[in-house]
């Protein structure tokens, strides 16, 4: 039984928690997806940086399908697939396709400044306000907002 | 499903291997911003926190360059944070650095909270007109980088051979495209996310949004004055290279919203 990462655009880092979270037998991998990246629309100068940063880290990269490949992967390793927490919707749908099948945990990275969730983002300076305080301290090293 | 090489004798042999893997792209432009945990680590040495709360305004300021290494994480806004708190004798000297932080951080939790937002107007435009009113596609001369407006093609031109802008020239360019030539935020945000190696769609269309009145209380403008204080010297700012820009504040507000920019 082994644990898969799935690092994707949104956690290109080598100490990302989503490696702590992980078990001690783990894997990583990168997707190279043709498909999503044509869906996001980068350009040529994006697709170098982010190979760039790819070729430092502790992975493998490999080519086709999203969903495909970690279906294929995380079945041969039998473990959990992890993957960093994102805000994007097409990652997050692969995500929610993989939890019909595995055990599926996104990973929250460090936070800047742990706040309510409820916190109010109506404009900048109402969410500064309440931020302020917290972002203006060495951090915790939390994960996540406080409830 | 095959894996893929990892190991490049050179930057230019990468970058063929890249060219290979991206067959539908034309544009073969590639960044002088050379991405990884190394170049971060490099750039994270010469921050100065301190500076950049003086001059992050000006074109050639102390900005760090590292938006590209934060939008995908290589480097975290908490590392960032805790790098200029080391830096500084007294918090309150990195506060407009670590508040430039926090923009990001809050348009992440916009993103979170209200996925939809990225590529629909908040709130109406503030402008007198309607966002029907506003061109859908970007128009050919500014894909192009020929607008006539000097300032304008040359920040284009920055755009598109390096993936990167100065914040401030960004947001020049966005006024242009949006109330200048009424083309919808959204054309505007899709083009700058095709050529920004940083283009976040938070961060991005949000600013934009901004720009555009929609996610703001009123649009936002510039005028050739407020340029010139800006600018670096590389920089056309002469009259006659940008006489659209070259008014009063009052005179272009009355040109580019007649109808007044009171809330509709």
């Amino acid at each position: 039984m082994s644990d898969l990462i799935w690092l994707h655009e949104d956690g290109l880092r080598a100490d990302h928690p989503v490696f702590a979270a992980a078990g001690v037998n783990n894997s990583a991998v990168f997707i190279w997806d043709d498909a999503y990246l044509q869906q996001m629309d980068y350009g040529f100068k994006r697709l170098v940086f982010i190979y760039e940063t790819l070729v430092e880290l502790p992975l493998t990269i490999l080519r086709g399908d999203q969903f495909e490949c970690l279906t294929r992967l995380a079945g041969e390793a039998g473990g959990r697939i992890l993957a960093p927490a994102t805000p994007n919707p097409r990652l997050q749908q692969t995500l929610e396709r993989l939890r019909r099948g595995f055990e599926v945990e996104m990973v929250e990275d460090v936070a800047f400044a742990p706040l309510p969730q409820e916190v109010d983002l109506k404009r900048f300076f109402r969410y500064w306000n309440k931020a302020r305080k917290v972002a203006m301290s060495p951090s915790s090293g939390s994960r996540t907002d406080s409830q | 499903m095959n894996n893929l090489l990892c190991d490049f004798a050179t930057r230019d042999a990468l970058i063929d291997y890249v060219a290979e893997l991206s067959p539908w792209l034309d544009d073969r432009q590639v960044s002088p911003v050379v991405g990884g945990a190394a170049a971060a680590m490099h750039r994270l040495d010469s921050i100065d926190p301190l500076a950049y709360g003086r001059t992050r305004n000006f074109l050639g300021g102390a900005v760090t360059g590292l938006s590209p290494f934060v939008r995908h994480a290589i480097v975290t806004l908490d590392q960032l944070r805790n790098l200029a708190l080391r830096r500084c004798e007294r918090p309150a000297q990195v506060e407009k650095f670590i508040q430039q932080l926090a923009w990001r951080d809050y348009w992440q939790r916009v993103y979170r909270r209200y996925p939809e937002r990225i590529w629909s107007d908040v709130e109406p435009y503030k402008t007198g007109y309607s966002a029907e009113e506003y061109a859908v596609e970007l128009p050919q001369d500014i894909a192009a980088g020929e607008t006539g407006v000097a300032c304008i093609d040359q920040f284009i031109a920055v755009l598109q051979q390096t993936g990167y802008l100065h914040n401030h020239a960004r947001m020049y360019v966005a006024a242009y495209v949006v109330h200048w030539r009424r083309v919808s935020w959204q054309a505007g945000a899709r083009w700058f996310l095709h050529h920004l190696i940083d283009g976040d769609p938070a961060s991005n269309n949000l600013s934009w949004q901004w720009v555009a009145s929609t996610f703001g209380n009123k649009p936002y403008i510039f005028n050739l004055e407020n340029l010139r204080k800006y600018a670096d010297a590389g920089i056309n700012t002469t009259a006659r290279d940008n006489a659209v820009l070259d008014a009063s504040y009052e005179m272009l507000s009355e040109r580019l919203f007649p109808r007044g920019t009171a809330r509709q």
